[in-house]
């Protein structure tokens, strides 16, 4: 074999050298090998634990089980906010099927254009690949059918349940009740608002949602579950904590009543509050124009949004609680209990009204241009006669009126169990000089007189006060829910003063300026009043002052005069005399109550829980 | 041929054997939920019967007859690494393929093999018995010309190879102990200096290897997952098919270049260190047979797979356990891939072959 020959080693002085490096070969292969256990060594003994919980951070996410949030009853127990389950259609992003085209097919199915699809796609980039895009809330069964009969078209698209929150009444009681939606950074960050909520909780965000959330809420359940380097759940999870159904709960309202209270409104402008004066249970609760809290109940769309947001009759705000007006004539009734209270006025003592009189250098009108001739307490009452009140006022002064508004609750919130509930202005000298900087002039008393000038009351305000006049002194606190219940305050007040005023209150509907609030059958006792527009500069927040070019419309009183089982208070904004727009609303809605408690349709005595 | 079966080296072929099964297992695993890779672990057993095949071949053949033709096939894959150059398939961001209907080939890692046999074949035909600059430079071009072009594909997980191989051929070929003593000093004196000509992200990249925590998301993301992975695995493993790191995909290549952190992780250090146990009984097979060859020509040729075969295992268990930069290697006869696979066994068959051949006949 010659090819051999040619590689052979002639000399081997150098066998010794190549044995040498042969060895040291060997023991780098060694050194190295060793090196290399040791460092797994290391890692995986040494310091395993800690790559162990490092793996377990990797694998494990926790996943939030979102409670299911109560049910909430009107007083007969019909159902006005539930939780359902609901079907979404979604289009899932981790997979590759061709997302324009399953789109471009899927605009015509949904009712969406396309460019507005692919918009939305486009916005979730940057989000997590295994959350989906929704196409569709609430997806009806004849879609769903039309995706699935060409489901190999749509190789993306799933059907997804999830629970909604449902308002079956839409509009109707949207106002007491509110509306939820996922919890605001600036909620979860105040910490006030109750621990445990974390990002992504469902909480209530107006009305008893809000003021309840508590209860309503339940709690948010734990589940660990196996995600991917994608995040992606894989396997089954391991619940830690399962969630807690929220309470079930019960409002006031009548349902019924609520209905025939939004009816009336109509197109109208306002608020209204009707409650049991015994109890202060709010057997119903308006306020127009209305919104719909079904649309908040899985994140709104911008275009609802907008036009709510941008809708200068604020759907939004509650006129029942969150508005004030001047009360206007209303006012008389609480000027008429001070002056009688104070001494300043007796009930047989009379006045001239000619139309007008002067007062501190002014001429000062009565509505009424040929006047009322010679009135007593209770015709200037029944016939709102601004001259026998001018005189009133300028005898009686503003800290009286003050002081008996104050225990009427007058200007003040009372403490309602769902949020947003304003105060006024119940104005004094101390008042005046701390807001304006300036003394009270007398001036300023006989606007105040007639219910006009430096006041502002809301709607729940001046019902609250109709129904302590109504059970002859004693003043309740009002509520949506039964939870928490106070006993009404007692006023130090005369009965036989109240006696007058009911009296009086009563000719107001017989006879006097609210007629058309009459209910065939029953008495009814109230107060009309019309609200001037005026400008406030200071000690109020201008923006909640409802600007308006025509005067505010007023009706509040109590049914049945002799023993009332229902106080309330109408204000329909530039709804110009009282007894026009806002008598009729109530009367309505008194009928539809004094039906139902003959017929024995509703329970009032208290509000089912 | 009776006496060529007699003395075959029946325990080298079980190492290999074990840890291709081993590797099959790991593989298997590591994709099991892989939608689409579920069935590779198959594709590595068929390889691992052509590559034995191709093996059987290389022992059949007297390693002295592959060294006659070394240039030859040397040449020829060298005459590949220029054709992929130009019609070379681009996979996972290297051009280093060649396809021939279903085969696929990389022509990087047959130039391994090749490089083994030529520069064996230079040390061991060589008239002089020192190293001179001559020499050095002639085994820098059968050693330079292949790699320098797979430097070009650019792969250069696979031309880093090239490296130890060249370092042992010099090593064994007779450098001076000055000559070593002397490029040490200067490399560290340099080190310094190229260290300021690096690019930032360069610099970065080998600053991650000492501190994990400089960019967990970006280079430091595949060293941390690996880690965290072979952590985890304790001394005994979670289990075949049990490991979380892999399983749920946090490894990156886990079947390919990361397979000892999925083996770490399931098996544990027990698993882990098995596996460079038996790397260990490989190399040890592979000196015993460089002593006791019948020449140098098999002396050369087992000590340059040996330093090969260690050259990729220690690039790539360096790499996993985060002790050197992430780069392409694979981990010889374990991670998944056809033209490696069959590359190291034949290369293992150049050992088995010179054992084989040990008495002269």
């Amino acid at each position: 074999m010659d090819y051999r020959e040619r590689f052979e080693i002639k000399d081997y002085r150098n066998e010794r050298m190549l044995g040498g490096r042969i060895g040291l070969m060997h023991v780098g292969v060694i050194v190295l090998l060793v090196f290399f256990s040791l460092n797994f060594w290391y890692l995986q003994v040494v310091r395993g634990d800690i790559y162990a919980r490092l793996a377990e951070n990797n694998r494990l996410r926790r996943v939030v089980l979102p409670p299911t949030r109560g049910v909430i009853r009107d007083r007969a127990g019909r159902v006005v906010a539930s939780t359902r389950p609901s079907l979404n259609l979604v289009l899932t992003r981790e997979s590759r099927g061709d997302v324009d085209i399953q789109l471009r097919r899927l605009a015509p199915i949904l009712g969406v254009p396309y460019v507005e699809l692919k918009e939305r796609h486009n916005r979730m980039r940057g989000r997590p690949l295994f959350e989906p895009m929704v196409l569709k809330v609430d997806v009806s069964m004849d879609i769903l059918a039309r995706v699935e009969s060409r489901r190999e078209k749509f190789p993306s698209v799933e059907v997804r349940q999830i629970a909604r929150r449902s308002y079956p009444e839409g509009d109707v009681v949207s106002h007491p009740l509110g509306y939820v939606g996922e919890v605001s950074f600036a909620q979860l960050t105040s910490g006030g608002e109750g621990p445990g909520l974390a990002s992504g909780d469902i909480v209530g965000k107006a009305g008893v949602e809000k003021g309840k959330d508590d209860l309503l809420r339940g709690e948010r359940g734990l589940e660990f579950v196996s995600v991917n380097n994608l995040g992606r759940r894989i396997g089954e999870g391991r619940i830690d904590r399962l969630a807690v159904s929220g309470g079930d709960l019960g409002v006031t309202v009548d349902l019924d009543l609520q209905r025939t209270l939004m009816e009336a409104f109509g197109d109208e402008v306002g608020g209204a509050v009707f409650m049991d004066p015994r109890t202060g249970e709010i057997l119903a609760m308006g306020s127009t124009p209305s919104y719909d809290p079904n649309d908040f109940a899985d994140g709104i769309s911008r275009e609802v949004w907008q036009s709510i947001q941008s809708d200068p009759r604020r759907p939004m705000h509650n006129r029942a609680i969150a508005s004030f007006y001047a009360p206007g004539s209303t006012f008389k009734v609480l000027v008429a209990i001070a002056g009688l209270e104070s001494g300043a006025i007796s009930p047989s003592e009379r006045v001239f009204c000619n139309g007008s009189t002067r007062i501190y250098g002014s001429t000062r009108l009565c509505w009424k241009r040929g006047g009322h001739g010679w009135v007593d307490l209770r015709l200037a009452l029944a016939h709102s006669c601004n001259v026998y009140f001018y005189k009133a006022g300028q005898k009686m002064g503003i800290e009286a009126i003050h002081k008996y508004g104050a225990m009427f609750n007058l200007g003040k919130p009372r403490g309602l169990d769902i949020p947003g509930e304003a105060g006024g202005i119940l104005p004094s000298d101390a008042w005046k000089r701390k807001a304006r900087g300036e003394r009270w002039y007398p001036g300023d008393t006989i606007s105040v007189a007639i219910g006009q000038g430096l006041l502002a009351v809301t709607p729940l305000q001046m019902a609250t006060m109709m129904a302590g006049v109504g059970t002859k002194g004693s003043l309740p606190y009002p509520r949506l829910t039964t939870d928490g219940a106070r006993e009404p305050s007692e006023l130090q007040i005369s009965q036989r003063t109240f006696d007058l005023i009911q009296e009086a209150l009563a000719d107001v509907v017989t006879e006097g300026t609210a007629r058309r609030a009459q209910v065939e059958g029953y008495t009814v006792a109230g107060k009309t009043g019309t609200a001037q527009v005026y400008k406030m500069s200071a000690g109020i927040d201008a923006d909640k002052m409802d600007k308006a070019t025509r005067d505010h419309a007023w009706f509040a009183g109590y049914a049945p005069a002799d023993n009332p089982r229902i106080a309330f208070a109408v204000v329909v904004e530039h709804g110009g005399h009282g007894g026009t727009t806002a008598a009729p609303i109530a009367r309505k809605v008194l009928k539809e109550f004094f039906v139902k408690e003959k017929t024995g349709s509703g329970s009032y005595a208290t509000a089912s829980r | 041929m009776r006496r060529l079966l007699d003395s075959l080296d029946t325990p080298t072929i079980f190492a290999v054997m074990s840890l291709a099964g081993i590797g099959i297992l790991a593989i298997a695993s590591s994709t099991a939920k892989q939608p689409g890779r579920d069935d590779l672990w198959k594709m590595q057993l068929i390889w691992i019967l052509i590559a034995s095949v191709a093996a059987v071949v290389v022992v059949l053949v007297d390693y002295h007859v592959w060294a006659g033709i070394g240039m030859l096939l040397h040449g020829a894959v060298v005459a590949l690494l220029v054709l992929v150059l130009f019609y070379g398939r681009e996979i996972g961001g290297n051009k280093s393929w060649l396809v021939f209907g279903p085969l696929r080939l990389q022509p990087s890692e047959l130039a391994k093999w090749t490089t083994c046999l030529v520069v064996a074949g230079y040390l061991a035909h060589r008239h002089k018995e020192t190293l001179g600059l001559r020499e050095i430079l002639e085994l820098g071009v059968l050693v330079g010309v292949p790699m320098g072009l797979i430097v070009l594909q650019p792969d250069y997980g696979t031309a880093l190879i090239f490296v130890p191989i060249f370092l042992a051929a010099i090593w064994l070929g007779g450098l001076r102990w000055k000559v070593i003593t002397a490029v040490l000093v200067i490399g560290l004196a340099l080190a310094p200096v190229v260290w300021t000509q690096l690019k930032p992200y360069q610099q970065n990249r080998i600053l991650t290897v000492f501190d994990q925590e400089r960019d967990p998301s970006g280079v430091g993301y595949q060293v941390r997952q690996s880690k965290i992975a072979i952590g985890s695995g304790g001394l005994t493993g979670k289990g075949l098919f049990g490991g979380t790191q892999s399983q749920l995909n946090y490894l990156p290549a886990q079947h390919t270049d990361f397979i000892l952190a999925v083996i770490a992780e399931e098996l544990g250090f027990l698993g882990g260190a098995g596996v460079l146990g038996l790397f260990y009984f490989l190399m040890f097979r592979g000196f015993a047979a460089a002593r006791t060859a019948q020449d140098r020509l098999g002396t050369y040729l087992c000590l340059l797979v040996v330093s090969w075969i260690t050259g990729q295992v220690a690039i790539n268990v360096g790499m996993v356990l985060g002790l050197l930069p992430t780069i392409g290697v694979p981990l010889p006869l374990l991670s998944y891939g056809g033209s490696a696979l069959v590359a190291v066994i034949c290369g293992i068959g150049l050992v088995v072959n010179v054992r084989t051949r040990r008495f002269v006949n």
